[in-house]
């Protein structure tokens, strides 16, 4: 056999090889990277579990924290009665982030001091509607919150 | 032609509504509307409220409606006619300020309209001065087609109430005799409080009446400013109650809200207005001598927020690059909207006129900007990681297919 055939034919074996090799290379990378979850769990949208516990949220000054559900913001607070309360955080007038006022017994919007109770009704100054409940759910120290309408 | 107008009314008292029988039970109306116009009090009432509520023309006007002629009306027992311009308060609180009479028709309306229409600038120019140009009840309600503030076509739906005010206030010919500027309307309707109610239809933003009142209208003293502004915008008087600025503007009887922000023409608050330069309002005021360290302070708010709008401005451009490029971007998006309120509460901190307030707060808000923009830019490295990997991996695969169709021709 010629060697310059021979050579042709190594050169082919050689590149058969190493594009397959790089084909299974670019199949096998992104199947990987697609397998191999995010940074941050995206939220189960049908149901929430809170990465704090109540006693938490009793110890923060305002008896309140946030938490992010999908793309809304939610605030869960401790009520005068002592039942755990979740709301949507964002103020129905000109979204501004409320917050629990545990002083006044009442969910405060500080922007234009619209007004709900912790029921999330909209009872005083410019807020048009009232805020979206969550259900929560405690199971042990767990707490669960999930959309009042899902 | 007498009969048939009684054959009309019975077949019109026939087919009405139960809450216009009240008013269909007499002539007057039966008359007037073969005479006026559309326009005319005869063919509005239906809208209005009293008789909606099963009140009639006689309620008001008195007389005996069972009368045919209208001469015979005018001279029967009770007739009132149309009262004097200055007897409508006492005319209209006949019924309005009988607690036990409204009690029976509409019982959570306040009773207390005259007395403290007494106390507005109206009352005292028509009782105190007998003026006969003042505004009264029905120069603001009109008349015989009055609707509660809940009614869109009513002259005190909050929408309205700029143009009722506005009907004598932007009047300049008719307001010529009082001390008093005209631009009101106008002023307001440039105001972010104007454009909000009017332009964009919030009912939360103030009209007329949220900042004057409403029977007792008048302007808001100096001393009420507080309560006025600080219904709505509670924490920015909260802290400008706790401000030094609070004992300065009292001994020079400075307004609080009014001499940074004006009072009808209120403009949406923007960043310059606080600084050292010339064109900044603590200048108007402060300068590097006064003794006070004044300007200095503004010059680090402003310099705090500038940075702080700076770094939300540059995360929000790279962030909207990497939605625009497909990424998935919920969680800087997330991020960006606490960048929102950082930047809300960082502005709202300049009425405590402190930079140890204002400062970590803008601090918080850089941080967590350039933590969204560094974020974003990751997802755009990302973005032309893949592409040049889409690239070379198509190149791979056009190498494969070359090498198997040249592996094939050898067989």
């Amino acid at each position: 056999m010629p060697k310059n055939k021979q050579s042709r034919r190594g050169f082919l074996e050689l590149l058969l090889a190493s594009s397959g090799l790089a084909t299974i290379g670019a199949v096998i990378y992104p199947a990987t990277k697609y397998i191999i979850p995010p940074k941050t769990a995206e939220a189960n949208l049908s149901q929430l579990k809170l990465s704090f516990s109540r006693k938490e949220i009793e110890d923060d000054p305002k008896k309140a924290k946030y938490f992010k559900y999908g793309r809304d913001l939610g605030i869960i607070f401790v009520s005068d009665s002592g039942e755990l309360k979740a709301l949507s955080a964002t103020c129905t007038h000109l979204d501004c982030t409320v917050q629990h006022r545990p002083d006044l017994g009442i969910i405060w919007c500080s922007c234009h001091n619209g007004r709900y109770d912790t029921d999330g009704k909209n009872i005083s100054g410019p807020p048009p509607k009232p805020l979206a409940i969550y259900t929560v759910k405690e199971d042990g120290d767990a707490i669960l919150v999930s959309k009042e309408d899902a | 032609m007498k009969t048939i107008r009684l054959i009309l009314a019975l077949v019109i008292l026939a087919l009405s509504p139960v809450d216009q029988i009240a008013a269909a039970e007499s002539n007057c109306l039966t008359c007037h509307r073969d005479f006026e116009e559309d326009t005319g009090p005869s063919h509005k009432i239906t809208r209005d409220v009293h008789f909606q509520k099963g009140l009639d023309c006689v309620s008001c006007h008195g007389g005996d409606p069972t009368l045919e002629d209208m001469d015979d009306v005018r001279e029967s027992k009770g007739y009132r006619g149309v009262p004097d311009h200055r007897e409508v308060p006492q005319f209209c609180a006949s019924c309005h300020s009988d607690a036990a009479y409204m009690r029976g028709h509409n019982p959570a309306l306040p009773t207390d309209q005259l007395q403290k229409y007494k106390t507005s600038v109206h009352g005292e120019l028509l009782f105190g001065k007998n003026d006969s140009k003042v505004a009264n009840c029905i120069s603001c309600h009109t008349v015989h087609e009055i609707g509660s503030a809940k009614m869109p076509h009513s002259s005190t739906h909050p929408l309205n109430i700029p143009f009722t005010c506005g009907k004598c206030h932007s009047d300049a010919d008719y307001m010529a005799a009082y001390d008093i500027s005209t631009s009101q309307l106008d002023d307001y309707r440039a105001s972010v409080h104007g454009m909000a109610l009017l332009e964009r239809q919030d009912l939360g933003a103030p009209a007329c009446n949220d900042c004057h009142g409403n029977h007792g209208a008048a302007p808001p003293g100096t001393s009420s400013l507080s309560a006025v502004c600080g219904n709505c915008h509670a924490l920015e008087a909260e802290l400008y109650n706790l401000s030094p600025h609070k004992n300065a503007f009292e001994e020079n009887d400075f307004p609080m809200c009014e001499t940074c922000h004006s009072n009808h023409r209120i403009i949406k608050p923007y960043d310059a207005m606080v600084g050292s330069d010339d064109t900044a309002l603590c200048s108007e005021c402060h300068s590097h001598v006064d003794g006070t360290k004044g300007l200095e302070t503004a010059e680090g708010i402003s310099m705090a927020i500038a940075e702080l709008v700076a770094a939300h401005d540059q995360a929000r451009e790279v962030l909207e690059d990497a939605i625009e490029k497909g990424m998935m971007t919920t969680d800087e998006e997330f991020r960006l909207k606490e960048v929102d309120q950082l930047l809300i509460q960082t502005r709202t901190l300049v009425h405590s006129y402190s930079l140890d307030s204002v400062l970590p707060k803008a601090e918080a808000g850089i941080q967590k900007a350039d933590s969204v923009k560094t974020n974003s830019a990751s997802l755009i490295d990302e973005y032309y990681f893949r592409r040049k990997g889409l690239g070379i991996a198509t190149l791979f695969i056009t190498l494969l297919a070359l090498a198997l169709w040249l592996k094939i021709r050898r067989l």
